[in-house]
């Protein structure tokens, strides 16, 4: 499981059928301190992260393969879930 | 799943069985500081070094696609294939907004 950061979404018509209706965000992996570490890696996602948000990113195809409820789907990336912040911005 | 821009197209003659008549893309994948935004794809190629993807969807000279690597890459084949590199989407618009 990796820990990244929310950074953007796109969009594609023409794809593989799993992924049909599926989100696609586009996650910069990040460590405890929240920089940036590597290339930012495209995920699906079935929970609705938002913007700037740090996700879990599961990175083994297994899991993807059973959400996308597809035996020979190439989905590998997934959201698994969403991190609590450590110092959530003051709200005013 | 990684992005890229499909920079050129590779022929084979010779191949193993499992692969003829397979298409296959020259993509240059993107960083974080050589990423695209909106639906152009920025101008030149990124540093990271340029591969060759298996391409079942269509992807033409100078789109963005969506490529998975790895096991994964070899799943949509019923025989097994010895590739590890797949098209997954050919991307039409990206929303980028890194938190500087």
């Amino acid at each position: 499981m990796m820990l990244a950061r929310v950074e953007g979404n796109l969009t594609a018509t023409c794809k593989h059928p799993s992924f049909n209706g599926w989100r696609f965000l586009i996650c910069q992996p990040v460590d405890l301190a929240d920089h940036p570490e590597g290339n930012p890696v495209v995920a699906i996602d079935p929970i609705g992260a938002g913007l700037h948000e740090r996700v879990i990113l599961s990175t083994d195809g297994s899991a993807a393969r059973l959400a996308v409820n597809d035996p020979i789907s190439p989905a590998r990336i997934m959201v698994m879930g969403i991190a609590d912040e450590p110092n959530p911005p003051e709200v005013p | 799943m990684r992005l890229g821009t499909v920079i050129g197209r590779v022929t084979l003659n010779i191949t193993v069985p499992a692969l003829r008549g397979a298409r296959w893309l020259l993509v240059s994948p993107f960083t974080r500081g050589h990423f695209q935004r909106g639906t152009q794809a920025p101008a030149g190629l990124s540093k990271d070094p340029t591969l060759v993807v298996y391409d079942s969807l269509g992807a033409g000279l100078g789109d963005t696609i969506g490529f998975i690597e790895g096991r994964e890459a070899a799943m949509p084949f019923s025989v097994p294939t010895p590739i590890d590199a797949i098209n997954g989407a050919i991307v039409d618009n990206v929303f980028y907004t890194p938190k500087s």
